[in-house]
């Protein structure tokens, strides 16, 4: 755990990209979790505005782990989910559902607690990933576009495929995106926690 | 902003599918389906402007479970309807904890560029118009170019400029400039006209005019504008001055509409509009220009009827511009304007009766336009015609004497 903080430096995204503290990071069984940034609030501006006026958002995120700052290709499959938001105009508190990984919902959550609702949803499996090797940890979530969204509800496995293709492809000019990413970085260094789940 | 209350019930089903909100998003995702919409608001001047299927679709939302897929897809229909930049639904605490309502918020656009207008009048030759407007907030800046051969005596060719604000302190006050500068071109019956005319009116070749116009709404159905019209003329005579009719302008209108009952819709529009030039206002003329306009409308399914009357008199010598004209392309039409009189008349009495079934109109025209010392002669004229959304194909006869010759006409949002 020590030098961690040391170990992270900045990947940048080139546009909103925040740089992940070591304290974000944290390994799970055989998965990669993320916490969210102080500074990476995707519930927030425009979205926030259109959350309270009643609107139902979407957010596409992906969770992915490379060899090298400069190859995009992971080394497994990343983790990627999708997001739906919504606020309750009367309890003035956020609701938040998984919907493709494993369908789940919880409610009543203030926004930094739907934020970290949504990461604690998304485990990168790092089955077969060397535990000794400098990695890239890249987060990128996705105000979802209504273009992206054919065949999404499908099986899951399509599901799963589709949203990766979504995430192959730069945002959309006017499409809302925050990009946080790490490395290089040794698994071995990271903070570890006990938990009875484990990604699918 | 004072806002309509409106309601309605949807089968959800009949709304799914809009294109501004996803397709899959099935309304329990949103944790306000819960709650039961007690109303929806719409600004009074978009509720008076939609359709009467939508606005009954609204009325049918009140007493539903909001779904934010149906709300997404009647705020399109109203964008749609509208022609405006974006309409936003916006959900707000109901007056108990288990009631929500929608109040939808609607943006106009930033840029409107308008449809040329064009007309070809057999008698007349071509019209044309195109005007463009930026939109910032309430302010509006119009341009466009003109070359007009009906509406007065003269073709006027040259641009028009507006700025606007539509909120000057409240929402019932606004406040107009309009600068206009033309280049004039005379009929040959016109020029002959002049020549023995005794009414003291010259040519002009170029005309500018400056005009700031404030309108009041009195009261919801009754708007009230004042202001100045300055217009600035030069005669056809090379090194003489140029002249003025400066002129104080009143202009008071009378809009209501009712639906229901034993029609569909019926619309009475009152127009009243007074320009006193004087000399108080640097004025080369000193006169007193009335006119009145009355128009009723029934409407009943594909069908409507509409009377129209109006009214002109001119007290004083007045410039060309300020004289009435018959035998245009929407007033005693069919008749040749130069022909009925060549320098327009300054008196003048008009009425129009229309019906009008889908696409098909039929109308009958009668007036007659004169000036102090002469005879009122009354003119009619017969006209048929198919109008498809903004364009007008007609035929219309004047009758003399039991004869009828036709005259074309052919309008794009004239």
């Amino acid at each position: 755990m020590a030098g961690i903080g040391a170990t992270l430096l900045i990947g940048l995204a080139p546009t909103a990209g925040v740089r992940l503290r070591g304290d974000d990071l944290r390994l799970d069984g055989d998965d990669l979790r993320v916490s969210v940034p102080t500074t990476f609030r995707f519930i927030s501006g425009k979205p926030l505005e259109k959350l309270k006026d009643g609107a139902t958002l979407e957010y596409l995120a992906q969770l992915s782990v490379s060899a090298s700052s400069e190859v995009t290709a992971p080394l497994v499959r990343p983790a990627v989910n999708r997001f739906v938001v919504s606020y309750d105009v009367w309890e003035e508190r956020f609701s938040v559902t998984s919907t493709v990984l494993e369908r789940a919902t919880a409610s009543h959550l203030s926004a930094t607690a739907a934020e970290g609702w949504c990461l604690d949803h998304l485990p990168l499996g790092i089955d077969g990933v060397p535990r000794d090797k400098p990695l890239w940890i890249k987060l990128e979530v996705r105000a979802e576009d209504a273009r992206d969204q054919t065949g999404l509800f499908g099986p899951s496995s399509i599901n799963l495929t589709r949203l990766i293709e979504v995430f192959s492809n730069p945002a959309r000019t006017q499409q809302m995106h925050w990009e946080a990413s790490a490395g290089p970085v040794r698994l071995e260094d990271l903070k570890r926690e006990r938990r009875s789940s484990r990604s699918g | 902003m004072i806002r309509a209350l409106i309601g309605l019930l949807i089968s959800g089903a009949s709304l799914w599918g809009g294109s501004q909100q996803p397709l899959l998003q099935p309304a329990e995702f949103n944790v306000n389906s819960r709650y039961t919409i007690e109303a929806v608001e719409l600004p009074r001047e978009v509720a008076s402007g939609i359709s009467r299927a939508l606005r009954e679709d609204l009325e049918n939302l009140i007493g539903q479970k909001f779904n934010p897929a149906a709300m997404n897809e009647v705020a399109r229909r109203i964008r749609d309807e509208l022609n405006v930049r974006k309409v936003v639904p916006r959900l707000l605490r109901g007056s108990s904890p288990d009631q929500v309502k929608v109040v939808m918020d609607v943006a106009g656009k930033r840029v409107d560029l308008s449809v040329p207008q064009l007309l070809y009048e057999s008698n007349e030759g071509l019209s044309a118009a195109v005007n463009g407007t930026l939109i910032a907030g309430d302010n509006r800046f119009t341009a466009g170019l003109i070359s007009d051969g009906d509406e007065l005596v003269e073709r006027y060719t040259g641009i028009r400029t507006r700025y606007e604000n539509r909120h000057l302190g409240s929402d019932g006050i606004r406040f107009r400039f309009e600068f206009d500068s033309y280049h004039e071109q005379w009929n040959r019956s016109t020029l002959n006209a002049l020549g023995q005319s005794t009414e003291g009116a010259d040519l002009y070749r170029t005309r500018q005019n400056f005009e700031p116009m404030i309108t009041i709404q009195v009261a919801k159905p009754l708007t009230v504008s004042f202001g100045a019209g300055f217009q600035r003329f030069e005669t056809e005579v090379p090194g003489e001055r140029a002249q003025f009719a400066n002129a104080a302008i009143t202009n008071v209108q009378y809009l209501q509409q009712f639906e229901g009952g034993v029609f569909d819709q019926q619309v009475l529009q009152a127009d009243y509009n007074l320009r006193i030039a004087t000399k108080a206002l640097d004025s080369d003329f000193a006169y007193t220009r009335h006119r009145w306009e009355v128009r009723y409308t029934i409407a009943q399914g594909r069908q409507s009827f509409s009377d129209e009357a109006v009214a002109g008199f001119i007290a004083g010598p007045a410039p060309l511009f300020e004289r009435f004209q018959l035998g245009t392309s929407s007033m005693l039409r069919g008749w040749n304007k130069w022909e009925l009189d060549p320098m327009g008349g300054s008196r003048m009495l008009y009425n129009s009766v229309e019906y009008r079934y889908a696409f098909f109109e039929a109308f009958y025209d009668a007036g007659a336009v004169w000036d102090p010392g002469q005879d009122m002669i009354v003119r009619h004229s017969l006209g048929v015609g198919v109008r498809k959304n903004s364009v007008l194909v007609a035929t219309a006869f004047p009758i003399r004497g039991g004869r009828a010759s036709p005259v074309f006409m052919v309008g794009m949002n004239y």
